[in-house]
């Protein structure tokens, strides 16, 4: 799938109590662009991105994905968006240890129809092949960082989404291992015409994105328009 | 309609009966889990967290395992010890003796529990003896015995009836010669000297001189006769210095029939009518104001009431246990699925849907209940089968644990409730934030 067109205008998301997470914010991002968001701890960058992932249980404003409002959606409708459009790569991976690298890029599949199980299992398998993990059929248990983290990204892309959405992909990397992970993340969803949406601290990172979104306290600095 | 299935019901067979009584009880839990886990497939999720919390997963099915061990052990005992009693006694149709309790008398002749119990004096005997329809009246003369088998008194004929041919050896002919139970280590041909009474009050000098040679084998009975050693009560009587039951001109005879007028007395007399129903007649003639008549099977199936009562008492325990187990393992699975909430939390961020996540805490807590289930049979059949094997090594009535019917229904009810009950813990984890959970 290409990537979708974002278009979030006046997105504003509550937590608990009603306290203000994140301020009235706009930006467009193009199908197939790539950006970073970027700013201190604590600033709202994560709150951001969940809240394009459909995650935040409350927000105002639209989150409009291609001509899907997230922000008017069940949440059913926003799993199933998730599900169909949405691929996430986390900080710590968040693998589950006790199963293969393609039990956990396919991961998907326990949940998809049944005409969609052979597809992701079988983009899942192309996809460790292409990141380089030889080791498929073994748990992920005795894989490096680095490992774990390719094997996350080929889970966000088994499904082939049009969207991917990365938390702090590096931050639990070292160096060589985030500068292969930044190679193989951008690549990829250049190649594939994917949204790629990613929160890093990296400036490796962020110096491969089209452009940056910059977050503090709460705010978005920097509401960019292509 | 309802007479037709009524029937339709009471012409099955009762394995059949049964069997649907097991898929009616399973049904409920193969319902809830055909509903719930219905186009997803969370088994690999379920093995994942199986083996990651596995030491915790191990404490949940061995609570589980220990309450349904204790109820089906409690069951399967109970029934082992039925059965064992009742087989022991089969051989016993109707007893008579001097009056006195049933069950002590019971306990004495048909179980060889040592008891004082007072004689059947010769006209008694004779009268049981000369009975219309009697086919056998064998008196059974207990009181001594050899290194804690008894020695018992009696005639070829209950010989015969009591084991059938022989496996060894042959019938004892003369006093001097006895007939050892399967159990007595004794062989054809070894020689011992009776003690008077038994247990650590046996006087071993009494019947110094009485030696008595073995030379026969009964075939097992599975009751505490195995463990006997069965002489002519001709030979009881003259050891203790008494007629040996025949007038002085058939002094050598051994078995019936006796004369009143040399007959010592005798504790019991097992009685065997030709026919069933002549032993109720049998029954009814001989319970006097001298003597008593009881049939053993209804002494038990008194006594097995009795038992069948506290069973009740002690199941409806053994249920409160379950249900307090139950109780303790949703709790527990409540505060286990917090461990994995995580885990659930990246499941909701890739889009699986909420009935998925809910399948697969569900499907977790089932295999821990039916794990702990399965084991708790296995658990409670083993216990039963130690228990048993203690119970007949000390009393010599063959116990055997097996497991029937009950137990599968006891675990399917137990299964289909808890699984049923699981769904409270899966609904629970529904309730979780996802975001704080993947931050967690």
């Amino acid at each position: 799938m290409a990537g979708l067109p974002l278009d979030v205008l006046d997105l504003t998301v509550t937590g608990a109590g009603g306290r203000v997470l994140l301020q009235p914010a706009s930006f467009k991002v193009k199908a197939g662009e790539a950006i970073g968001i970027r700013g201190p701890s604590g600033a709202g960058k994560s709150t951001l991105l969940y809240a394009l992932a459909g995650l935040q249980p409350k927000v105002g404003g639209t989150i409009d994905w291609g001509g899907q409002d997230l922000a008017r959606f069940s949440d059913a409708e926003r799993a199933r968006f998730r599900r169909q459009h949405v691929g996430m790569v986390f900080q710590d991976f968040l693998l589950f240890e006790e199963l293969t690298a393609l039990g956990n890029a396919a991961l998907t599949a326990a949940f998809a129809p049944r005409q969609e199980i052979a597809p992701i299992r079988s983009r899942a398998t192309a996809l460790l092949e292409r990141l380089g993990v030889s080791r498929s059929r073994r748990n992920v248990d005795s894989f490096s960082g680095g490992e774990r983290q390719r094997v996350a990204i080929a889970r966000a892309l088994a499904n082939d989404p049009d969207i991917i959405l990365a938390d702090e992909p590096t931050a639990s990397l070292d160096r060589a291992a985030a500068d292969r992970l930044i190679g193989d993340l951008t690549d990829l969803a250049r190649k594939e015409g994917k949204t790629l949406i990613a929160v890093s601290h990296d400036r490796h990172l962020l110096d491969r994105m089209d452009r940056c979104l910059e977050v503090a306290d709460g705010k978005l600095l920097e509401p960019s328009h292509a | 309609m309802p007479e037709l299935l009524l029937d339709y019901w009471q012409d099955l067979a009762p394995a059949t009966q049964d069997a649907v009584i097991l898929v009616l009880l399973l049904l409920p839990a193969i319902l809830t889990g055909l509903f719930v886990t219905a186009g997803y497939r969370p088994l690999a999720l379920v093995r994942s967290l199986l083996w990651r919390y596995r030491w915790t997963n191990l404490m949940f099915v061995a609570l589980i395992a220990v309450s349904v061990g204790l109820g089906v052990g409690l069951t399967a005992q109970e029934r082992g010890l039925r059965q064992g009693t009742a087989r022991a006694a089969e051989k016993f149709d109707l007893i008579v003796s001097a009056p006195g309790s049933e069950i002590t008398m019971m306990f004495a002749a048909v179980y060889l529990q040592p008891s004082d119990v007072p004689l059947l004096d010769g006209a008694a005997y004779d009268k049981i003896a000369t009975a219309e329809n009697v086919e056998l009246a064998a008196p059974i003369a207990f009181g001594d015995s050899f290194e804690g088998s008894p020695v018992v008194g009696t005639t070829p004929q209950f010989v015969e009836h009591l084991t059938g041919a022989l496996t060894e050896g042959q019938m004892f002919a003369r006093p001097g010669e006895a007939i050892a139970g399967a159990a007595v280590d004794l062989a054809i041909g070894a020689e011992f000297t009776p003690a008077h009474g038994s247990g650590e009050g046996a006087d071993h000098e009494a019947h110094a001189g009485a030696t008595t040679r073995i030379v026969g084998k009964m075939a097992a009975t599975g009751s505490p006769w195995d463990k006997a050693i069965l002489v002519p009560v001709e030979a009881v009587w003259e050891v203790h210095g008494l007629a040996n039951g025949h007038a002085p001109e058939r002094a050598d005879q051994i078995g019936p029939p006796f004369d009143p007028d040399y007959f010592p007395g005798t504790p019991a007399v097992l009685v065997r009518a030709e026919a069933l129903w002549a032993n109720y007649a049998l029954k009814s003639e001989f319970t006097t104001d001298k003597t008593m008549a009881f049939f053993p099977g209804a002494v038990l199936s008194r006594l097995h009431s009795l038992m069948g009562d506290i069973r009740q008492v002690m199941s409806l325990m053994a249920v409160v246990t379950q249900v307090l187990v139950t109780a303790g393992v949703l709790t527990g699975l409540v505060v286990l699925v917090r461990l994995f909430s995580r885990r659930l939390a990246l499941l909701r961020a890739l889009g699986a849907p909420r009935r998925f996540v809910f399948a697969v805490v569900w499907s977790y807590a089932s295999v821990l209940i039916a794990a702990g289930a399965l084991l708790g049979l296995a658990a409670g059949f083993a216990a039963s089968g130690i228990i048993s094997a203690e119970i007949s090594r000390r009393t010599d009535i063959l116990v055997e644990a097996s497991l029937s019917w009950p137990e599968f229904h006891l675990i399917a009810g137990f299964v289909s409730l808890t699984v049923f009950l699981a769904l409270l813990p899966a609904l629970l984890s529904l309730n979780r934030p996802v975001i704080p959970d993947l931050r967690s």
